[in-house]
């Protein structure tokens, strides 16, 4: 049977959505705001021990001995475990590439500051943390990788010995005729850039609750998971079970961003189970923890670029090398955020050749993540600033610059050079929207007063595209093995005709539940009050991925409208049979099966459903009694990639433009950011107040990643941030709250039209602050081209700029 | 993040206290008090703080005051940051101490935190040593022998420390009255709206016939204990408040300041900068604010 999904709203068989579209009140929000939601630190399963785990001071060294003695015989110990443990239970976490992975705690050597070493299961978490302190550990000092120059150095120290190496990937593609648009360029404009390690920071760090079944061998996890189906299929690997032997349960989450880190977590506390005679273990990922060895860091890059440029200011040519110091191993899949550029490497701009110089590195840091957006915030940052550093040289307004090069909307669907499709657009329509909400005539004319008075005030104009809804071919490309993506729910009515979706995932902030909620209500015409959306545990949800890569919302939304046009032909030949009328006559509008030229004439769904159920003797012959429809839906039209990664991976292209208007002090630093401004185009938006949300998120956490937020490391590689004291995530007094405004073109092969909408926010704002702190500095002819930019780097520039003593303090600040 | 085993007392007078503190000193333990536990709460947590026995004057409600005594203004140690934030007592008769405290962290921190605390954890960021410095400050406690007076000058000591004894309860916190016609102002610098300050100044004085008398200025943030500028109070004396001897007065507090910390948020360099900054700005607005 072919399914046909709707790609618009307008082809819900319903007179007018009555859901989809509206901010309708979330559904997740009640439990949330009265404090009832089972996050997984509430929960307590009887017989519950505690995990502590001791973690390695030392970022390289060689275990010589583990003594674990006199924690065993302390108060309250049921049980610990050790690296030797491991070594016989386990196989390494899974990585990508592969092979470049660690056991879940340190079997020989530690890698990085904060590696387990060992881990206690007590009858509360006070007594295990004692515990670890009684566990004596013997270290033999390596010396540290620290940079990816070390790392690259001949005769360096190896992270992992049998590698042979510290580069665990190089790789180099080219799109185009590269080396021909650079010799015929009038301009190339190239910088060295520096982004520096920052990461997600959820309010919930990852917590799970493992319990071993000795048993029937089955092992059971409660956690705050972002796709359980994944993390089954890994621990199943780490752990040496058959995957139908490994069941998730995800609780609902406070927040993920792509930080959690569970992997080590459950398969410790796990293992601490199955010592523990198979009581359950919980384990709590406490701040310490996640900001030292958590999943939390992400992106830690050296990037060399350059752009071709013709003198009219076309831009033909992008050429990037990225040296991605990825830690002590790939078991945060760092390939795939230094490929995730490839979808939409050219942005949002007609080049017609690049090229990527991709290398990864091996180093004592703690292992990076991923962190929403995955690699375009830095590859992004990295090519606007390019644009901007070309409009100054070329002296032409950096938005006329943009829309010189932008793809035109006649052009999509639009294949970039590195092999991408972008389904629909209209980015210049966006570019003079935000202008003109910007008032940018205006802000220039207040940037020109302010310099005039020695001041710097800085405007950027910067762009995104978004590549929306990740497939598993994006990443087959740079040694992913193959990740399916689908999403899959079911959607069965009750005998009184009450609404339930099984997802595969649950709550963790963007709003899911209540998309799905308004998506199924609108189709089978029901109240919103009537759904009920519930999470299966993975050993009976359909396949499915969860949260990652902007695509739940719009996968999700797939999902129940192929399950429910399923529901609608079962229900159609109940009714036509009940009804004693050609299936043909029948149609389903607005929750009712009715005769097409007599909508009068008819049946509710929940009569159909509750006859299904009650009265079999009704149902015409091979008709199940079962008003229920599963549906796993995956993008369509996907391919697989050439040699050179090229392929359609992403569905869809949203995008954006930001206007940021920020101060820099003079005496200190200081960076204020002024005004900001958004128009976007994701599409349809099925819940608006959720895509403003995302896009709010994105912005505060892109002012944390370009102001803020910074895992330093000294030259040993200890980490210098273990807190927030240290790490600093923006608040509400630092994150502008943004005008926006939006267009709506909707895709036309994604599910009503909805794009991926999660991320592109976090690949803009911290370009849009980096161009327009270098605005403001171009007066100096200086230029910061590594984030973030924190008062006391931007001072340093100052300094050299002599701008800072020369001109003196400048006054009171209020 | 928990932390580590001690034991745990609350006394019901201010008496039952100091006998507790005489008696577990006697015993030779590691006794620790805790007020609001704004800030050592995390401190034992982190296990960087691990005394044997904690002491909790959380019953001692008769510290919980702020009042006039005769134009000194008085606040009980136990007294919260935000109350004294709020009272109108407070602002008309310490301004500059009512707004060193609305610098403090958030609401939510002062709620928690207490005035006596914060003073007796001596954080060098904090902002109420050095507005103790420029104001007229003196220290209430009480021990064995019964109470005593430590005048601001004496009470920091260093790193989180101050002269009071192991057995003895700092009660209140007394500010001679702050003159109508004195000038005052506290500027720090942050990195975020609430953060500990990475540099800051307190500045007080006073400004006859355009010339500045009895200037005071504190830096906090920058050393072990908060510090008197006493070069660019020096230089200043006398001198026409005008932004030129400002700006100077900046340069010459940097130039003199010993050996500011450095942290991974800012160099020593530029804490001494920052202190020039912040000095020149404190000044400025001091001697702009209306009287």
């Amino acid at each position: 049977m072919a399914i046909e999904i709707p790609t618009l709203p307008e082809q819900l068989p319903n007179d007018a959505p009555r859901h989809v579209g509206k901010a309708v009140n979330r559904v997740e929000d009640p439990a949330l705001v009265s404090g009832t939601v089972e996050f997984i630190d509430n929960c307590v399963l009887p017989g519950m021990l505690h995990c502590a785990i001791l973690r390695s001071p030392h970022p390289h060294a060689r275990i010589v001995s583990v003594d674990t003695s006199a924690a065993l015989a302390a108060d309250g110990v049921v049980a610990v475990l050790t690296g030797e443990d491991v070594r016989r239970w386990c196989d390494p976490v899974f990585t990508a590439p592969e092979g470049w992975g660690n056991y879940c705690m340190a079997v020989d050597k530690v890698r990085f500051v904060g590696e387990p070493v060992a881990a206690v299961a007590a009858s509360s978490r006070y007594l295990a943390e004692d515990a670890l302190e009684l566990i004596e550990v013997e270290y033999e000092l390596l010396t540290p990788v620290a940079t990816p120059e070390q790392a690259m150095a001949s005769g360096a120290p190896l992270v992992f010995e049998e590698r042979g190496t510290n580069v665990m990937l190089a790789r180099k593609y080219e799109w185009g005729e590269v080396d021909r648009v650079f010799a015929e360029a009038d301009h190339v404009v190239s910088r060295r850039f520096r982004w520096n390690r920052v990461g997600a920071n959820p309010t919930e760090t990852f917590g799970c609750i493992c319990q071993w079944d000795l048993a029937d061998g089955t092992l059971t996890c409660r956690g705050s998971y972002q796709t359980p189906r994944f993390m089954g299929i890994g621990r199943a690997g780490s752990l040496r079970l058959p995957a139908n032997r490994v069941r998730i349960i995800a609780q609902p989450m406070g927040g993920g961003f792509g930080g959690k880190g569970g992997p080590r977590g459950t398969d410790i506390a796990a293992l601490l189970s199955r010592k523990a005679g198979g009581r359950p273990v919980k384990y709590i990922e406490d701040r310490m923890e996640y900001l030292l060895a958590g999943g939390g860091q992400s992106w830690d890059r050296y990037y060399d670029a350059a752009l071709a440029v013709k003198a009219d200011g076309t831009v033909t040519g992008f050429r990037v090398r990225l040296v991605d110091n990825q830690g002590a191993g790939a078991e945060g899949y760092g390939t795939i955020s230094a490929a995730k550029p490839l979808a939409a490497f050219t942005g949002n701009y007609r080049i017609e050749a690049a090229a990527y110089d991709l290398t990864l590195v091996a180093t004592n840091r703690a292992p990076s993540y991923p962190y929403r957006g995955y690699g375009p915030p830095p590859h992004n940052l990295v090519l606007e600033s390019l644009m901007d550093c070309t409009a100054r040289e070329l002296q032409i307004d950096p938005a006329e610059l943009r829309r010189r090069n932008y793809i035109r909307p006649e052009q999509f669907p639009y294949t970039v050079p590195s092999g991408n499709e972008y389904d629909s657009g209209n980015y210049g329509q966006v570019l003079e929207r935000v202008l003109a909400l910007a008032d940018y005539p205006a802000l220039r004319a207040r940037q020109a007063a302010a310099r005039a008075e020695g001041r710097l005030l800085g405007i950027s104009v910067v762009n995104t595209v978004e590549p929306g809804v990740f497939d598993w071919n994006a990443y087959a490309t740079v040694g992913v093995p193959g990740i399916g993506v689908p999403e899959g729910v079911k959607v069965a009515l009750d005998v009184f005709g009450n609404v339930t979706v099984a997802v595969g995932f649950n709550l963790q902030g963007q709003g899911q539940f209540t998309v799905a909620a308004q998506v199924v209500a609108d189709y089978l015409g029901v109240d919103m009050a009537q759904v009920r959306i519930s999470t299966a545990a993975s050993d009976v949800a359909m396949p499915h991925f969860g949260q990652g890569g902007s695509r739940l919302g719009v996968a999700v939304t797939g999902a129940i409208l192929g399950a429910c046009e399923k529901l609608k032909a079962i229900f159609t030949t109940v009714a036509a049979h009940v009804l004693q009328l050609p299936a043909d006559d029948l149609v389903l509008r607005n929750g009712r099966i009715q005769r097409r030229d007599a909508p009068a004439h008819g049946m509710s769904l929940a009569e159909i459903a509750g006859l299904m159920l009650t009265r079999s003797d009704l149902l015409p012959a091979g008709v199940e009694p079962c008003p229920e429809a599963t549906y796993v839906w995956t993008a369509p039209n996907r391919n697989a990639p050439d040699d050179q990664g090229r392929c359609r991976s992403y569905l869809t292209a949203a995008y954006a433009t930001h206007v940021a208007l920020v101060e820099i002090d003079r005496d200190t630093g200081r960076v204020d950011i002024l005004d900001y401004s958004i128009v976007d185009d994701c599409g349809t938006r099925l819940n608006p107040a959720n895509v403003e949300g995302q896009l709010q998120g994105g912005v505060a956490q892109g002012v944390g990643a370009a102001l803020y937020e910074e895992y330093v490391y000294d030259a040993q590689c200890q980490p210098l941030v273990s807190t927030f004291v240290d790490y600093l995530m923006p608040t509400i007094h630092e994150v502008p709250m943004t005008r926006k405004d939006h267009f709506v073109t909707p895709s036309p092969v994604a599910p009503l039209g909805a794009k991926g909408c999660g991320e592109g926010a976090m690949h803009t704002t911290p370009a849009a602050i980096l161009c327009a702190i270098n605005d403001a500095l171009a007066p100096l002819g200086k230029e910061l081209l590594e984030t973030p930019a924190s008062p006391h780097r931007v001072w340093k520039l100052l300094q050299e700029a002599g701008s800072a003593i020369a001109n003196g303090p400048t006054g009171t600040r209020t | 993040m928990k932390p580590a085993p001690f034991d745990y007392h609350a006394p019901a007078t201010l008496d039952e206290a100091v006998a507790l503190l005489t008696r577990l000193g006697d015993e030779g333990c590691d006794v620790k008090i805790i007020a609001g536990g704004q800030s050592l709460m995390p401190m034992l947590a982190l296990r960087v703080a691990r005394p044997e026995v904690l002491v909790d004057l959380g019953r001692l409600e008769a510290l919980d005051y702020i009042r006039d005594e005769g134009g000194t203004l008085v606040i009980g140690a136990m007294a919260s940051k935000q109350a004294a934030a709020d009272s109108d007592l407070v602002r008309r008769a310490q301004p500059l101490f009512q707004a060193a405290t609305e610098l403090v962290g958030h609401r939510q921190i002062r709620n928690r935190g207490t005035v006596g605390g914060s003073f007796a954890h001596a954080d060098p960021a904090s902002e109420y040593p050095a507005v103790a410095l420029v104001l007229d400050t003196e220290f209430e406690a009480v021990g064995p022998d019964g109470m005593r007076t430590i005048p601001a000058a004496d009470f920091f000591v260093t790193y989180m420390t101050t002269s009071l004894e192991a057995n003895e309860v700092l009660t209140a916190v007394k500010f001679a009255p702050f003159a109508p016609r004195r000038r005052w102002a506290i500027q720090e610098f942050a990195r975020r709206n609430g953060d500990l300050a990475l540099a800051g100044v307190a500045v007080t004085l006073d400004i006859e016939a355009g010339l500045c008398r009895d200037v005071r200025i504190a830096a906090f943030g920058v050393q072990a204990t908060a510090v008197r500028l006493t070069a660019a109070e020096r230089m200043l004396e006398g001198r026409p408040a005008q932004p030129q001897h400002f700006e100077e007065a900046g340069r010459v507090a940097a130039t003199a300041l010993d050996d500011p910390m450095g942290c991974i948020h800012a160099s020593p360099d530029y804490r001494r900068h920052l202190v020039g900054v912040l000095a020149a700005r404190a000044l400025t607005e001091a001697a702009a604010r209306p009287q």
